[in-house]
């Protein structure tokens, strides 16, 4: 019963597993390049109260304009970046903070393991949004930085129980003891056996992570809790387009497209990754 | 098949597979009980200690004097030592004192308790409605994996586990309440449940909100377990010994798989009841989130601190309740020792 | 745009009058029916000396509470309780003599020590109450019987009668208010769930006109979305305040929908910490002033609603001059203005601004403006309870957004410990010597004079003045439409058979 065999996968599907994964990298490189592109070009300058207000789509704007008469295009292409900054900014927080306690726990005495697990299992209940609230609450100011950290601290505690179980089990194989008996250090064992084997499983944890900040810093902003403003993320556009839903319902429907494809992307991705590192698969 | 919650679950497995006695078992679990609340304890003094601002702020006037914030602060205790104000914050909380709010002057338990009977329906009955549509279809998704619906119902699955759910709120209201104008956009009866009629019409598109998009979630949990039971020794057995697939599928199949399911449901009904926050928010509901969020926003600490107490024993009580469950459920946990997988 | 305002108001001054006129005819309406209120505005708790906001004064002024004197919806000072009063002679001494027949809602008569007692919350050394200040000229109360109250002040003070409409008649025998009421209004509590609605009964025993409906329950909303939603399901009756005109579309032109325009006294203001550089120099306040195109700003957010203000005075106040030329939009005089300030490059500077609509967009639009004139500002974003540690009391910004609902506010001017620091003798002395003036024309012409000199000043950056829109289903009538200071008198509402 582990996540491997789980995963076995007809060989009839694998055709069907294959259309998934190049639609996750397709979306996911599709946010990537706007986010880029966003760098050095948008249709407009992002601030510029360019059109009147609430504007319908038009050729001039193709998502229509807000109530400020900035282009949504232009600030949803941005949130792309935005949110791609968020789930990598929350996800490597998560991974180094995660990661780190995960080994700890696992190389640590009997008690002191059963102390962290307990811990994590009370943290991991607490959703990411809740967790990521009070730490928002605890900064003085909001800024996108406050979000991110307090998102990946959030995911830390998810990280870290995986690590935990994941590297428990390496640690119980064959060619460790026989590591620990020749006395490689502890931090040899991690780098040379235990990381490598259990870095495929964690990064496809790292990919179903991302989705989940993203999802996350929407609802924190929705809250009023996420990045402040003019930082033009997905969530707080969808916050600031509820009161003009029926006048102008695009600014209430597009964002939140956005949201969803790449999250689907990156769920997509993180499937076909999994399927192509399991190992049973390979062995077939 | 996705969320890291289920990730890190299947992975760990059913934990602690030697075999004891129920009773002790229950025992054991009931002393990490309390060392886990202990814990969530230590967090929370932590946690509200690094709140900007001096709570005593919230009891003061305009253009304080000295001698008035130092009464004020003498008050809620903040002039203390920091192991003082523990002392005194373990001992309040075994004693489920939680105080009085800063701002209404209201005793915080009572206040809480007003607040469960929005928060604990909403997140019960969204709970069950999310199972009723996601066991079946996810059993479908699994055994009709090659079939276009099979695949199909995966597929939503996908979209609806990548919604945020106060999106899903907004988008249910205009459709329903303005749209349709079949059910209330929001707000919650004066009278409460005794006004069952409205309190009732009231919590369907909260309700609704919930299931929907957690039943995306849980249905691939479900599919997951259903696809491991399809594949296992057992049902092999069980069929090759002249069960029909529906009858094995349904006597051992649902038995088994329901054992990674329950430890996972455990979490999804925490995460329900947390997540609650955002539902309430967009429906104007009077429940433990919109109190949480208010106490937050105005740094009313004795509620931040109560709905954070009362929010994690519930957790860990619901954690408690479904390692029980999978222990009695679980064959080979319950029946016979079972070995490493 | 003001033009419309003007007529609305006109318009909506005499439907509140006919509402408050004793009935001519025959009752087609509901005596027993219950009014749903939706509003934005909960109270914290139901002390207004225990900081419980705004909300209060909605729900409880004049419905559960009455004062010695009331602010009508029309704008004057009106007795309530007090039957009479007389001024001496230097202006320093009132003596009240109170209403007969007068019962708090526990069942006991009103005597002259509740009011002594009442003023005394409100001037108290732990009150919380914003009235605090203007109460503060009072050196004491006397009560020669139970029907008599002498006021004594250290200086005369023109809007007494006014200052104590704010004043509730509080049962000196109540023990503690911030949960349940012992006042002498038409309604009594009836029961609070907090986080959703609060709900008021006829009270029996009420001295004065009935209330023309049964029940009034006040329904709460988190945000203004959610509250319209509300009344276009038929969830409640009437909502107090309409926040963004993108809502109103639903509402106007609908048969089934009253909408309503009253005088508004909400305004919406960039305040400057004057007492901080860069903003101790009026240079640098006028050339922010006119950096900002405010027709354009008023109409993003309001669309075709609202108001443009030169300084912090409707034009419902007697005292309003028409001062939006003062500093009108002239980005090419800002930069020069700067120039001369000595700021060429322009400066950075950050905007404290509350959470919650419209100030986020506002500051967006503030900040792309200031950005044409090469001033850097940037947005914090704050709680309403962090603006009131951060900025009111600690007065530690540089500048900030709020709006101020208050009615007669410029006195704020007048005040230099005022957070935002604005310290021009000239206007202390014209503010005091308006309150200590012994005729209205006196006090007027005093008010007018300070408001153009806090106009000429810029002593914050006024940017417009909210729209007041009440919009109800079309059978409830006989709400008030100008909800001054927050009231919402729920006594007169009539819902149609």
């Amino acid at each position: 019963m582990t996540a491997i065999d789980q995963i076995t996968t007809p060989a009839r599907r694998r055709s069907w597993q294959s259309v998934t994964l190049w639609a996750g990298i397709i979306l996911v490189s599709l946010h990537v390049i706007v986010g880029l592109l966003t760098l050095v070009w948008t249709p407009y300058d992002p601030s510029a109260m360019a059109g009147g207000r609430l504007e319908a789509p038009s050729w001039l704007h193709w998502v229509g304009t807000d109530r400020l008469g900035r282009d949504f295009l232009t600030q949803i292409m941005i949130g792309s970046r935005i949110a791609l900054t968020v789930g990598i900014g929350a996800v490597a927080i998560g991974a180094a903070i995660g990661v780190t306690l995960g080994l700890l726990a696992a190389f640590a005495s009997k008690f002191l393991d059963d102390a962290l697990a307990a811990a994590l299992d009370i943290l991991i209940a607490f959703p990411t949004l809740l967790i990521a609230m009070l730490v928002v609450a605890a900064s003085e100011t909001a800024t996108l930085g406050s979000a991110i950290l307090a998102l990946g601290i959030a995911l830390s505690a998810i990280v870290a129980r995986l690590t935990r179980i994941l590297a428990k089990r390496v640690l119980l194989m064959d060619y460790i003891t026989a590591a620990r008996t020749s006395g490689t250090s502890w931090l040899g064992i991690v780098f040379s056996h235990v990381l490598p084997n259990i870095w495929p499983t964690l990064s496809v944890s790292f990919a179903l992570q991302f989705g989940l900040a993203a999802i996350a810093e929407a609802s924190l902003s929705y809250l009023g809790l996420g990045a402040p403003p003019p930082n033009a993320s997905w969530g707080r556009l969808l916050q600031e387009a509820q009161g003009t839903v029926y006048t102008a319902p695009i600014g209430a429907i597009a964002p939140g497209i956005a949201l969803v494809s790449l999250v689907i992307g990156i769920n997509l991705l993180a499937d076909g990754l999994r399927d192509s590192i399991d190992p049973t698969r390979r062995a077939r | 098949m996705s969320g890291p919650y289920q990730w890190a679950r299947i992975v760990s497995g059913p934990q602690n597979r030697k075999t004891r006695p129920i009773l002790a078992y229950t025992l054991r679990r009931l002393v990490i009980l309390l060392f886990s609340l202990l814990v969530a304890a230590v967090v929370l003094f932590i946690l509200l200690r690094l709140l900007p601002g001096d709570p005593a702020n919230a009891l003061l006037g305009v253009g304080a004097t000295e001698a008035q914030i130092a009464s004020a602060r003498a008050q809620v205790g903040s002039d203390q030592p920091l192991y003082v104000q523990f002392i005194s914050f373990i001992s309040n909380l075994a004693r489920f004192d939680l105080g009085t709010s800063f701002v209404s002057r209201a005793s915080v338990v009572e206040e809480i308790g007003n607040r469960l009977s929005v928060t604990l329906p909403l997140t019960i009955l969204g709970f069950v409605a999310a199972l009723i549509i996601a066991v079946p279809l996810g059993i479908i998704a699994a055994v009709r994996s090659t079939k276009w619906y099979g695949a199909a119902i995966s597929v939503i699955s996908q979209l609806g586990i990548a919604i945020p759910v106060f999106w899903v709120g907004i988008l249910l209201v205009s459709l329903f309440a303005i749209n349709l104008r079949l059910l209330p956009s929001g707000g919650f009866p004066l009278k409460g449940w005794a006004n069952l009629g409205e309190a009732s019409t009231a919590m369907i598109l909260p309700v609704l909100t919930i299931s929907l998009v957690m039943s995306a979630s849980m249905l691939r949990y479900v599919r997951a377990a259903t696809l491991e039971v399809l594949g296992s020794d057992y049902l092999r057995t069980a069929r090759a010994l002249g069960s029909s697939f529906p009858e094995a599928l349904i006597r051992h199949g649902l038995r088994n798989g329901a054992v990674p399911v329950i430890s996972i449901l455990g979490i999804e009904l925490a995460s329900t009841f947390l997540g609650a926050v955002v539902i309430e928010r967009v429906f104007s509901l009077p429940g433990l989130g919109s109190m949480l969020l208010l106490a937050i926003q105005q740094r009313d600490y004795p509620n931040v601190q109560g709905v954070l107490f009362i929010s994690t024993l519930l957790v860990l009580l619901i954690g408690f309740a479904a390692d029980l469950t999978q222990r009695i459920v679980d064959p080979r946990l319950r029946d016979r020792g079972a070995g490493t997988p | 745009m003001s033009l419309i305002s003007r007529r609305n108001l006109l318009v909506a001054t005499l439907l509140a009058s006919a509402a408050f006129s004793p009935l001519a005819f025959a009752q087609d309406y509901d005596a027993d029916a219950t009014i749903r209120i939706g509003s934005l505005y909960e109270p914290q708790n139901l002390d207004n000396t225990a900081g419980a906001g705004q909300g209060i004064n909605e729900a409880f002024n004049g419905n559960v509470y009455e004062a010695l004197f009331q602010l009508t919806d029309a704008g004057t000072v009106e007795p309530k309780l007090s039957a009479d009063y007389k001024v001496s002679e230097d202006g320093l001494t009132y003596t009240f003599t109170l209403k007969d027949g007068v019962t708090f809602h526990s069942g006991e008569p009103l005597t002259a020590a509740d009011v002594k007692y009442s003023i005394e919350r409100v001037t108290a050394e732990t009150s919380k109450s914003s009235r605090k200040k203007s109460l503060s000229t009072i050196t004491s109360i006397e009560t020669p019987d139970d029907k008599t109250v002498v006021i004594t002040l250290s200086a005369r003070s023109i809007s007494l009668p006014y200052n104590l409409s704010y004043v509730w008649i509080v049962n000196d025998k109540a023990a503690d208010i911030t949960a349940t009421e012992d006042g002498t209004g038409p309604y009594k509590l009836e029961e609070w769930r907090r986080g959703s609605a609060l709900s008021l009964a006829r009270f029996d025993g009420y001295w004065g006109d009935k209330p023309t409906n049964g029940e009034v329950v006040y329904q709460y909303f988190t945000d203004a979305t959610a509250l319209n939603n509300a009344l276009l399901t038929n969830a409640v009756d009437v909502i107090t305040s309409v926040q963004s005109p993108d809502s109103l579309a639903q509402f106007t032109g609908n048969s089934a929908y009253t909408v309503t325009e009253g005088a508004s006294t909400t305004k919406e203001i960039l305040a400057y910490n004057d007492r901080v550089a860069p903003f101790d120099n009026v240079k640098v306040r006028k050339a922010l002033a006119r950096a900002v195109d405010k027709a354009k700003l008023l109409n993003s957010i309001w669309g075709d609603y609202g108001t443009l203000i030169g300084s912090f005075v409707p034009p419902t106040d007697p005292w309003y001059v028409d001062l939006t030329g003062v500093d009108a939009y002239n980005p090419d005089s800002a930069k020069e203005l700067l120039t001369e300030a000595g700021y060429p490059d322009g400066f950075e500077f950050t905007i404290d601004t509350p959470d919650y609509d419209p100030h986020p967009l506002v500051a967006q639009f503030l900040q792309s403006e200031f950005a044409k004139v090469g001033v850097k500002a940037n947005i914090n974003i704050i709680t309403a309870n962090e603006w009131y540690t951060k900025v009111y009391q600690e007065k530690n910004f540089q500048a900030t957004l709020q709006e101020h609902v208050n009615h007669r506010d410029i006195v704020f001017y007048g005040n230099p410990d005022f957070y935002w620091g604005y310290n021009n003798p000239e206007v202390v002395k014209l503010i005091a010597g308006a309150e200590s003036a012994g005729s209205v024309d006196e006090q007027t012409a005093k008010l007018t004079e300070a408001n153009k000199i806090i106009a000429e000043d810029a002593a914050s950056n006024w940017l417009y003045l909210y729209p007041q829109i009440v919009v109800s289903a079309s059978n409830v009538t006989g709400y008030p439409v100008n909800g001054l200071n927050s009231q919402f008198f729920a006594y007169g509402i009539q819902k149609a058979k």
